[in-house]
This record gives C-alpha cells, structure tokens and sequence, in this order.
C-alpha cells in the first residue's frame, strides 16, 4: 500500500471504514424485539449488551419487568449500570445467581458487536428511519 | 479478534472473504440493481453486457465504486436508490456485475491479472481484517463463482418476494443474527431462538411466534411474579371498540389479550387515558413508536398485521348526502 497514490490509500482507508461502521450497524437480521443498550458499554471498552425479549417473554409475562421492575419501554432510556445490577435492581433482580445466572457471566449480556448502537432490533420504526438511526 | 483474522491463512480468507461477498453482491443486485440494470433503464450498463461496461471499466473499480455510492449526474441514484444498503454491499453488488461481463468477454484468466482496486471484494466480507493480503486474490475468486452462478442470475431477477427477507435468514442463531460479536465467547452460549420456537404457534410478522396464541394454548405459562411461579394474572374481559376514519374495519382492543401480560399501570394512564374518546391515535403515531407502537413494531406484532386490530367490519351504508347527520 505504500507505493500508491495517496486518494487510492485514502479510499482504501474510507472502504475499511465504511464496512466497518456498515457492518456493525446495519444488518438487521437478529431476533425481532431484541434491545441492544449501548449507553457507556463502548466507552468502557465493553461490548454492548443484548436483551433478548424473546428468551425472557417465554418465561415471563411483560408486567414482571415492565411494571414489577420498573423498565421503561424505552430503549437505552433506564440508565441501567452494573452497580444497580449488583445491587438488586433492574436484571439484577433476577440476574442474581438465584433466580437466573449472575453478573460474573459479562460476555452473556456483553454479546454485541462493538459499535452497535442502542436500539431495538427489527423495529418497525427502525424499517422506517435506517438512515437517521445510522446518523447516530 | 483482530489478531485471529490477520492470522488466518490468505488463501482461506481470499476463499471465503469472496464468496460471502459475491452472496451479499448478488443479493442487492437482485433486490435494488437488477431494476435498472437489467434492462439497462435510463442508460445504465446492463449487466452482462460487456460494450455497456467497457467505457466505464476505463476509469477503474474505485471509481464505479464511487458512483455506486454516491450516484452519478447521468441518473444513477447514490445507493441505487436503496440507501439502507451497507457500502460494502453496495460494492459487493458492482463487483457482482463487473464479473458478469468479465466473465462474458471469454478472457477469464486475463481480469484476474489486471483486477485493479486495492480493496475491492474483501471489504464487503471481512470488514475488520484490513487485509491487504486477501485483496490481491479476492477479485479472482469472486469472479470465479460470479461465473458459475451468472446461469441461474437471469431467473433470480424475476423471482417471488425479491425484496423479502428470504425464509432461510429468519430467527437465526446469535452467532449469525448481525449484532451478536461472533468471536465473543459467551454468544455461543446464547439459545437459538428456533430452538424455543419449535413447539409455539407460528404467526406471519415478528418473531414469527404466535405468542399470545401461545398461553391460550398453555404451551408457554410465563410468569406474573418474578419469584411466585403460581401467581396469575388478573384478566380484564372488555373489548374497547374505536371508529376508524374510511373504509378500514373498526378497531377492537381486547383488555383480555393484553390483561395476560401487563399490568394496568403499563398503559394507563401515561400512554392511553383510561377515557373514552381521550386518546388521539393515528396509524402515524403507531408507526413512529407511540401508543400501540409502544410495544406493537418493536416486540408485540408489527402494524403489518392490520386485520388483528381492525377487526369490526363496518355496516353497510349507501354513500347519502344526509349521511353526516346520523353521526
């Protein structure tokens, strides 16, 4: 790559890039209703977290973390970190090595690809907006 | 991760790297391209013609690549038109058609030699690994299996469902869904969603799990407590009928079905007023999130299945000038 002219380096650059970010972002073929929370995973050097509603609406009705736990049906919007967990709130009312596997399991949650923002997958408004949400 | 994907041996990274992207390359030619470029509407190059192509391979891969991307003056939209599309497959769909014509001008070996672009093929399938190793060998690879599937490219132009996710990539395992990391250990781990969904009801949008069919028949009993597995929900029986504008059936919003899995304070009172004729609700806001799209388009089934909800057809009134007056 050296011995190229540089917009030919600089588009190959832009192309890694440009997949990078594509390929994180927007490929919507997980689970319907899956909720990807990254509000300071990336920055923590974590992977985001995946929630995966399916798994937990088969074993739970909707009220139990939605009224019970106090989950706002809002994507990324309960400001969830791992000291509430610990401390009994939020997954960590189940997630507590009782009632389901505890928070020693990061990489059970912590499961997304880098870079993947907040979102809930398959959304009907993420069909309508892909380029607003890409924005992002 | 990335470390693990420099390492891998060039030639099964060329192998694989181009044959993932001659898939993603022809499916987005089938979907988005193929509308123009088949009939080589409003001028465009069809595919597998090679006089068409040839003035425009003079300027090199890079730069069809460019105009893929950001669309040309002569009517070429950026994208195609299609601009959920990720760049790489925006390529992935010119390599696709370049190897068509290359494949066409009877010289196989010879664009194998003289492939130009730096990182032409690789990008699309191997995103992370930069990659200069398999850029080299990619393009011959994707030309090759171009060519062997540019037979069958002709029916899939005018297939069923085009723009339709196909059945095979629905409900895929973490590993494969597209937001899961697959070199993350405990993605493995996850459960399959079809591993659950075998003995459910099936339905035709979302999960495509029948999922409130599914506790009627008892063949999933989630629970109403978190630690008490005997609790049981409190059931409201009370169907709340709304007029709808035009000719679309009423709707009927069953408490019943809703009452299975949340609690009043779900939705009352801060999405729907507990009032009749208190809730301004519009087909647009649903679509965009609020009120029924709060859940429905997100994890409840999608506004696709209109006739779950309108579902009261309307009598039958002659169009009268004196029609308004009964209201």
């Amino acid at each position: 790559m050296i011995g190229r002219p540089p917009w030919q380096r600089w588009f190959a650059i832009l192309l890694a890039f440009a997949a990078i970010v594509a390929f994180d972002t927007d490929d919507a073929r997980a689970e319907y209703g899956d909720v990807v929370i990254n509000n300071y995973s990336d920055a923590a050097g974590m992977r985001p977290a995946i929630f995966p509603h399916w798994f937990h609406r088969v074993r739970f009705r909707c009220k139990v973390c939605h009224a019970d736990l106090g989950f706002k049906f809002k994507a990324g919007g309960n400001e969830i970190n791992m000291v509430k967990i610990i401390d009994g709130q939020f997954c960590g009312a189940c997630h507590n090595g009782e009632l389901a596997w505890s928070v020693e399991n990061c990489n059970l949650c912590h499961s997304a690809k880098p870079g993947t923002p907040t979102q809930v997958h398959e959304s009907t408004i993420q069909k309508l907006a892909p380029a607003a949400l890409q924005k992002k | 991760m990335k470390i693990e994907r420099v390492i891998l041996p060039v030639l099964m990274s060329a192998f694989f790297g181009a044959a993932a992207a001659a898939d993603a390359g022809k499916d987005l030619y089938t979907k988005t391209c193929a509308v123009c470029h088949a009939a080589g509407i409003a001028g465009a190059p069809r595919y597998g013609n090679v006089g068409d192509w040839q003035p425009r391979l003079a300027g090199g891969t890079a730069r069809l690549y460019a105009s893929a991307l950001k669309g040309t003056a002569k009517g070429m939209p950026a994208k195609g038109g299609n601009l959920t599309a990720s760049d790489g497959d925006v390529k992935a769909a010119v390599d696709f058609m370049l190897a068509s014509v290359k494949a066409a001008s009877a010289s196989p070996a010879k664009p194998v030699a003289a492939a130009p672009a730096p990182a032409a093929a690789p990008v699309a399938a191997a995103p992370k690994a930069a990659a200069p190793v398999a850029a080299a060998a990619a393009p011959a690879a994707s030309i090759d299996a171009a060519a062997n599937t540019s037979g069958a490219s002709a029916a899939d132009i005018n297939s069923f469902n085009r723009l339709l996710k196909p059945i095979g990539k629905r409900n895929p395992p973490p590993a494969e869904d597209g937001i899961h990391d697959p070199v993350n250990d405990g993605t493995v781990a996850l459960m399959a969603p079809l591993a659950a969904y075998g003995p459910l009801p099936k339905s035709l949008a979302g999960n495509r799990v029948n999922w409130v069919k599914a506790i009627d028949e008892k063949k999933i009993n989630p629970r109403w407590d978190r630690q008490d597995a005997n609790a049981a929900p409190v059931v409201i029986d009370l169907n709340i009928v709304r007029e709808v504008k035009g000719s679309m059936p009423d709707v009927v919003y069953p408490h019943k079905q809703h009452t299975e899995w949340l609690d009043c304070s779900n939705c009352h009172p801060a999405i729907f007023v507990p009032q009749k004729g208190a809730n301004a609700i519009s087909m647009a806001a649903i679509l965009l999130g609020e009120k029924c799209g709060v859940c429905h388009g997100k994890v409840a089934f999608p506004v696709s299945e209109c006739r779950l909800c309108h579902s009261k057809k309307k009598e039958f009134r002659p169009a009268q000038a004196t029609a308004p007056a009964t209201k």
